[in-house]
């Protein structure tokens, strides 16, 4: 009984965390362009406005992907707190990103169409990078499961993993839709291609993505605080610098082409994790 | 039943079957025996199974007399077929392999030493697999070839029906495709995989088009090497042996898998045989040309048959390798094709294509995970084996069917299928989601695939990539369907029964063994590895999927290495996809056109805009294919180069060994 | 529903479209975002795409073409929706509101709720008619203000 406990406490903690993170990044980036900004709970009115409006809609499938993109990225986050497999959680996350792009494909509209190609490019950037983190912790650990990683006596993964948590913050860029590489969509009102995959979702279903953003922060976050499960508030504190850093990136950079991400994340991402890999190989000698 | 009974039933009747297809030409007495013959072989093949492993010699000699004399009628046909279609690569492999078979069994006495080999057959879990697999999926391919064929037909206008002589060559595949995973004298095996070949090469010439026959030829001269480099396996084994035929089975070569150095080589030789068969690269093309016949035969030769033997081969043969340097190569062979058709199969434009490109990496998958030789990893072959023929199958009918529907088999051309076909698209869809997302089983064995692959890290690598890149080509080719314009009210469209009901078995099927993997695998699977590898513990727990730490030879440090609860994951697939697909619903009023700059024309029924100078305009919307990045001009090369060299430090790593 | 209707107050997002004005207005919309005014503290972004207003602002007179973009652009906007006629000419076709191709002022096409006049308005202007219209929402949702 307990484990349901310790989910449905993590199903309803999770978006209220990733909310307030979600007013703090609005209120950072303001304060880095020299505006007030708007208050923490701003993306609460944002979400509940959303709920309230009337629906309108392009094709009915579009919906029904979206709520798989919700329960598979609230899976996740369940599979992360019951610290269940991390390459199966990678797999879920993997649909959920899946079910967004299809969403995104289910009108034919061309700027949803642009998106969910460009999400799909996101997606080959990063989702070998994140297998070869599961990779990497069972070449550290001998085992996938998140158990192990936080179980009291472990070893913290930073000292040997940290080429792979550098390529992490990369997939942190992507999975947070900031610049440079907030090409399918973006946070920021206005972008050129419209709102790139979200052009067609709106109303409440905006809503549902908004609330699936928030629980998708607090599970790549949670990933990045893995590296320093034991103690854990390490972890949690390079988790949220780490949440900063992406701001500022977010504030100095431009965004980039598609190309370019897939190039850089894989020439740097995937070079850095495959050399961590093997490193790790040769030393264990082997599984 | 009687044993000679089933074993006739799953070789025989077939045979029998076809050539009583062949003679009726009346499409309703034929569908008949098709039919009859589909619902035989399944239960036999469940009968099979409850007897459970055993091993078989047929009493007369003849057989092996008939074995000889239709070895050499198959291999004369061949020099016939290189003859006449003056093709010169299928006329010099069939002679690599008549002459030296001859000289083999008459020059060097072979023959007499063959006719005693006993068991001829032995049937252990992973044949009984096997025999499932291709009874099963197989049956439901011929039964729905029977309309499809008659539609094709109709749709060609071609004059002099030729569905009989199509028939009986799709349902002959299925006898030797029983009768070579169950053979255990490798002169018989090798008989059943010519008798595979020819049924390919027949099948993919069917229609008769220049293109066509091309392409079957190609088939024919790649799967001719491979029987060469049997051949010559089967010669230096013999040689090797003394002269005795006691290496010519695959039991002693399994059994013999402490005794390497000296059989490696011919093991080696076999592999490459299964890498042809198995389309793997550098010989893809045979596989693709093969999209240019009659979809139930691209179902067949990627799902259940054909392709399947390749991978079985190699799989049979892992205990002979264990722990070697080929092991290693085979392994890292097998990811590089994983990585280099998934790559591959972004750019291409045509939904066969795309198939053919995916069964090619998955049957990489299959071989890597063969080569890396764990009790996990054969695990993994062998689920992905059954759910990639279950899938594969589905997705190959569904071409077919939008093939029918649209008449195209390009990708662009299904646009807005979900439209105009909802039912199809539906079926597709699941197709398509149960090939690369959990909780499916594909991804299943995918995961449990990665989950072991640490061993050979090269092949890890490969892994992650080709596994994003498959996520990106189903994704793109599924939001083709899906894209639609806001109207309601679709009709459900009515598909034939011929084509409705394989189609519905199947997707029952995906869901069937997805939900039950656990006790799939504890009934049938769990024996098949140990006739692999001797798997000490087990993957399944109750429902879920378990991988114990004790599993891989370093040993984790905690009770479990990964766990997949299967269940629970589907019940989440229920939640997030079933139940809204089946409760949210939009009003009529609720539909707006999509977001056009304000410059559509109107309604939600239209997909017209207005362009500069006030002209109406449609809008077109087309995929991606990154044909300059991933297209096969653009990386051709680097694969050939790459799997070439691979097959040569393969080989050289054996010689190395061996000398 | 309180919450639901307090956000509605709190988060209205704008979407901002040019009929065929001089352009003056416009720059002064744009400058409502500048770190000066920075609209984003009452929660009001500018967003490029109908689906995700709130708030429809609207520069310049309409001419016989944009007449049916504009007509297409508000069908867009899912409810609760309002108007906004920033500029003379939106209100009442201002200078133009005698040439051959213009049709007149924002309300001859879609229903406004509130005019902004000056030519060009001014940012605080802007700002203020935003906040009337809010205070003609929240009378509408019967939300005290
Ligand atoms: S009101 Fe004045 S500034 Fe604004 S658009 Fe009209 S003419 Fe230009």
């Amino acid at each position: 009984m307990n484990q349901w406990w310790i989910a449905i406490i993590a199903i309803i903690v999770a978006p209220i965390i990733g909310g307030f993170l979600a007013g703090i990044d609005r209120k950072i980036t303001a304060r880095l362009q020299g505006r007030y900004g708007p208050p923490i709970v701003q993306p609460f009115y944002d979400f509940f406005k959303l709920l309230g409006k009337s629906r309108i809609a392009t094709s009915r499938m579009q919906f029904v992907w979206i709520y798989g993109y919700l329960v598979f990225m609230i899976t996740c986050v369940v599979f992360l707190v019951l610290k269940l497999d991390l390459l199966l959680l990678i797999f879920l996350l993997g649909f959920a990103g899946i079910s967004f792009v299809l969403g995104g494909f289910s009108s034919k509209s061309p700027y949803s169409h642009f998106g969910a190609n460009r999400e799909l490019m996101q997606i080959l950037s990063y989702e070998p990078v994140l297998l070869l983190m599961a990779l990497g912790v069972y070449a550290q650990n001998g085992s996938f499961m998140i158990s192990e990683i936080v179980k009291p006596g472990a070893a913290p993964l930073l000292p040997s993993l940290w080429p792979i948590f550098i390529a992490v913050l990369l997939v942190l860029t992507i999975k947070l839709r900031k610049s440079p590489f907030d090409l399918s969509t973006s946070h920021h009102g206005h972008q050129e291609l419209v709102k790139g995959i979200m052009t067609e979702f709106s109303g409440p279903y905006y809503a549902l993505i908004t609330l699936t953003e928030w629980y998708e922060i607090v599970l790549v976050l949670g990933l990045v605080a893995l590296f320093w499960a034991n103690p854990l508030w390490v972890g949690i504190i390079i988790a949220l610098a780490a949440f900063v850093l992406e701001l500022i990136i977010d504030n100095i950079a431009a965004r980039m082409t598609v190309g370019w991400m897939v190039k850089f994340t894989w020439a740097v991402g995937l070079v850095l994790c495959v050399l961590n890999i093997a490193y790790l190989y040769l030393i264990k000698g082997g599984a | 039943m009687d044993l000679n009974w089933m074993m006739a039933v799953a070789i025989l009747l077939p045979l029998v079957a076809g050539i009583l297809v062949f003679i009726i030409r009346q499409y309703h007495i034929r569908g008949l025996i098709v039919i009859l013959t589909a619902i035989a072989l399944i239960i036999n093949s469940i009968l099979l199974m409850l007897h459970g492993p055993d091993t078989y010699t047929p009493t007369s000699h003849y057989w092996g007399l008939a074995i000889t004399i239709l070895d050499y009628a198959m291999l004369l046909f061949y020099i016939y077929a290189g003859l006449s279609l003056k093709n010169w690569l299928v006329l010099i492999f069939a002679l690599t392999q008549i002459i030296p078979l001859a000289y083999w069994e008459f020059g060097m006495g072979a023959s007499k030493a063959l006719e005693e080999i006993k068991p001829a057959f032995v049937f252990d879990h992973l044949s009984i697999v096997m025999v499932l697999v291709i009874s099963i999926v197989g049956s439901l391919i011929t039964i729905f070839a029977l309309r499809y064929m008659y539609d094709h037909e109709h749709h060609k206008e071609i004059e002099k029906s030729r569905q009989s002589r199509f028939l009986f060559w799709l349902v002959m595949f299925l006898g030797a495709m029983n009768g070579l995973v169950m053979a255990n004298n490798l002169l018989w095996l090798y008989f059943f995989w010519e008798v595979t070949t020819l049924c390919c090469f027949e099948l993919i010439a069917h229609d008769l088009t220049k293109e066509a026959i091309n392409n079957g030829a190609r088939a024919l001269w790649m799967n001719s090497i491979g029987g060469t480099t049997m051949i010559l396996a089967m010669i230096y084994l013999f040689a090797k042996g003394g002269g005795t035929a006691e290496m010519l089975t695959l039991e002693s070569i399994i059994k013999a898998g402490g005794n390497q150095a000296m059989l490696l080589l011919p093991v080696a030789l076999m592999c490459f045989t299964g890498f042809i068969k198995a389309a793997q690269f550098p010989f893809q093309t045979w596989l693709l040309g093969a999209m240019v016949a009659p979809t139930p035969v691209s179902a067949l030769l990627h799902s259940s048959t054909m392709v399947k033997a390749g991978v079985y081969l190699v799989l049979r043969l892992a205990p002979a390798f264990a722990g070697s340097y080929l092991g290693i190569m085979v392994a890292i062979c097998g990811a590089f094709t994983f990585f280099a058709a998934s790559v591959l199969a972004i750019a291409q434009t045509t939904g066969k294509r795309v198939l053919a490109y995916s069964t090619i990496a998955n049957l990489g998958l299959i071989i890597a995970c063969a080569g890396i030789n764990s009790p996990l990893a054969i695990a993994a072959a062998i689920l992905l084996i059954i759910f990639h023929a279950v899938s594969k199958c589905l997705m190959f009918l569904c071409a077919g069917t939008i093939e029918h529907l649209v008449w195209s088999r390009e990708i662009e051309d299904m646009e807005g299928l979900a439209e105009k076909f909802p039912v199809t698209t539906f079926i597709t869809a699941i197709g398509i989601l149960s090939m690369f997302l959990p909780p499916f089983g594909m991804l299943l064995g995918k995961w449990l695939a990665l989950e072991s692959v640490f061993a050979v890290p090269l092949a890890a690598i490969l892994f992650v990539i080709a596994s994003a890149a498959t996520m990106v080509f189903w994704a793109k080719w599924l939001g083709r369907l899906l894209q639609v314009l806001p109207r309601l009210g679709r009709k459900f469209e009515s598909l034939s029964l011929s084509y409705s009901v394989p189609l519905w078995l199947l997707v029952l099927g995906i869901f069937v063994v997805g939900i039950g993997v656990a006790p799939v695998y504890q009934r049938f699977v769990s024996f098949a590895v140990n006739n692999v590898v001797a798997a000490t513990e087990a993957f399944a727990a109750g429902w879920n999927i378990v991988v114990p730490s004790a599993s891989v030879a370093a040993g984790g440090t905690g009770a479990l290495i990964g766990s997949f609860p299967v269940w629970p994951l589907y019940i989440v697939f229920g939640v997030a996809i079933v139940l809204p697909l089946i409760f949210v619903t939009v009003k009529p009023g609720e539909l707006r056109p999509v977001y056009l700059c304000g410059e559509q024309v109107g309604g939600v029924d239209t997909d017209e805009w207005i362009t500069t100078a006030d002209q109406k305009a449609k809008l077109q919307l087309g995929g991606f294919y990154w044909q300059g990045a991933t297209g096969e001009g653009a990386v051709n090369p680097w694969f050939y180069t790459v799997s070439i060299a691979l097959l040569v430090i393969l080989f050289a790593v054996v010689v190395g060994v061996s000398l | 529903m309180g919450i639901i209707n307090t956000s509605r107050i709190k988060s209205p997002w704008i979407m901002h479209f040019d009929n065929s004005s001089c352009n003056g207005c416009d720059i002064e919309v744009l400058a409502c975002l500048t770190p000066l005014y920075d609209v984003e503290r009452f929660g009001i972004v500018n967003m490029g795409n109908p689906k995700h207003a709130d708030v429809l602002v609207v520069t310049g007179p309409v001419n016989r073409r944009t007449a049916r973009v504009l007509k297409n652009l508000y069908a867009q906007i899912p409810d609760p929706k309002m108007v906004i006629a920033v500029g003379t000419c939106a209100c009442s076709g201002g200078v133009f509101h005698n040439c051959y191709n213009i049709l007149g002022g924002v309300d001859k096409v879609i229903p406004v709720d509130v005019y902004v006049p000056g030519c060009a308005v001014k940012p605080e202007a802007i700002i203020d008619g935003v906040v009337l219209a809010l205070q003609k929402l929240s009378k509408a949702l019967g939300v005290a203000k």
